[in-house]
């Protein structure tokens, strides 16, 4: 017991200490290459189960969800005609400013279509790993998206896996505006599962409702205009320097099944 | 000589027999923990099948087997999950080593055994595991841990503790000291 106890602590010592091509990193890689088929079958095996079960906890969400969706739509359908209105003016402008378009990120984007396998059950972790490597081309630190807006990034690559960092997590942070307005701040995960953004400078005003999308500024890593999440609740207390923002994320987490990994 | 060979054949199966039944449900509980737990709550905590896989193959089959399978618990769960390898060994290994003793001081056919198990067991996990985390920068406020994570995973894991034990009896059945030959 004691020989086990001081070889998990030495695994666990050198596996900090060792670089990313060192020996641990190496057999954690073959590990997974085994294991990643396997976890693929068992997660598709699950899957009726996975939607028998989201369906009914759907049914008892339904009628309050119709109303929460109901209420977006109006207010979405405003908000894209609030958009059509300023795009054609946006453009005029920038021609006659003669401006460098900065890319914003769209669906003509390079992406690389994944399902996810497995994921993190302890609450120090939100990660999820998916069945696409860098044998199809993900690299660290690609960021991650789905259909409702940002997942996560990369953070560790095999061959034919990769783990995604989710924006939930508490070591996610994530440079991002809020629109319409152009606020700045960082999105933040926590152990809670609670995602905020911080360092909101205190005389901004936001509002619930608005979108928190990627900046895609100061060399961050997510592109432009990816939807991070909706404004829930604002924090503002007179002996803090910033206002805290309480966010919703975009994508729902427990739902996650298929993700694209955006190649940068 | 020849008296002796088929002891000697019959318990080269018999650990062969166990090896295989153990290393079937070490790959079982780690698929169904990486694949099937995160998308089950109950009241609050997700299954930890790899735990209560250890704390009962350490009450069937004593400290050393207990141990050695927490350990290798440990390992493939932090390949399958991408965690730091050590880690969950570490915290495993002795829970799977004290389950042993535990087991050896009472009677394993009752109710008691196991259930008092997984209440101590999940108690010094998540303890260590806290440990651990800290360790390695990932901070939880302590009554998010208390209220959060270890109340409802010993909830959890005390409710799941009686068909995992009842599982792991059936599967493990006809093997360790009890199958082979005086």
């Amino acid at each position: 017991m004691v020989a086990l106890v001081i070889l998990s602590l030495a695994l666990f010592t050198v596996f900090f200490r060792e670089p990313a091509s060192g020996v641990l990193h190496g057999v954690q890689d073959v590990g997974a290459r085994i294991l990643a088929p396997l976890q693929s079958g068992s997660a598709k095996a699950i899957q009726p189960f996975r939607d028998a079960w989201n369906w009914v906890g759907d049914l008892f969400g339904a009628k309050s969800e119709n109303k929460r969706l109901r209420a977006e739509v109006v207010r979405l359908r405003r908000a894209v005609a609030s958009e059509l209105t300023t795009r054609s003016e946006n453009e005029h402008l920038r021609q006659l400013l003669d401006l460098r378009d900065d890319p914003v990120f769209n669906d003509a984007s390079d992406m690389i279509p994944a399902r996810v396998i497995s994921g993190s059950t302890e609450v120090w972790y939100s990660t999820v790993t998916i069945n696409a490597g860098s044998a199809d081309g993900v690299q660290l630190f690609d960021p991650v998206i789905n259909e409702e807006g940002l997942v996560g990034r990369v953070t560790d690559v095999t061959a034919n896996a990769a783990q995604v960092t989710l924006v939930t997590d508490q070591e996610s942070f994530v440079d991002a505006v809020v629109q319409p307005g152009g606020v700045r701040g960082v999105v933040a995960g926590s152990v809670r599962g609670d995602v905020n953004l911080l360092y909101v400078d205190k005389t901004a005003k936001v509002e619930p409702g608005q979108f928190v999308v990627t900046s895609g500024r100061n060399g961050s890593i997510f592109p432009r205009g990816i939807l991070v999440g909706i404004v829930e609740n604002v924090g503002r207390q007179d002996v803090e320097l910033h206002q805290t923002v309480a966010l919703r994320p975009a994508v729902d987490f427990r739902k996650l099944e298929y993700v694209m990994v955006v190649k940068r | 000589m020849r008296s002796r060979a088929p002891a000697r054949l019959w318990t080269w199966r018999v650990v062969m027999l166990e090896v295989v039944r153990l290393a079937a449900m070490l790959l079982a509980t780690v698929l169904l923990q990486s694949t099937v737990a995160p998308h089950i709550r109950i009241l609050g905590a997700r299954p930890d099948l790899p735990l209560l896989a250890v704390i009962c193959v350490g009450l069937l089959r004593g400290p050393e087997i207990g141990a050695i399978y927490g350990f290798l618990s440990g390992a493939l769960a932090a390949v399958a999950m991408f965690g730091p390898p050590g880690v969950d060994s570490l915290v495993l290994v002795i829970i799977g080593y004290v389950a042993g003793r535990y087991g050896e001081t009472i009677d394993t056919s009752s109710a008691w055994a196991p259930l008092s198990a997984a209440c101590g067991g999940t108690l010094v996990a998540k303890v260590i595991s806290a440990s651990a985390q800290y360790l390695l920068d990932r901070t939880v406020p302590v009554g998010f841990f208390i209220g959060r994570a270890v109340l409802p995973a010993l909830v959890l894991n005390t409710l799941l503790i009686a068909p995992a034990y009842l599982a792991a009896r059936f599967w493990l059945r006809e093997g360790g000291e009890r199958a082979r030959p005086a």
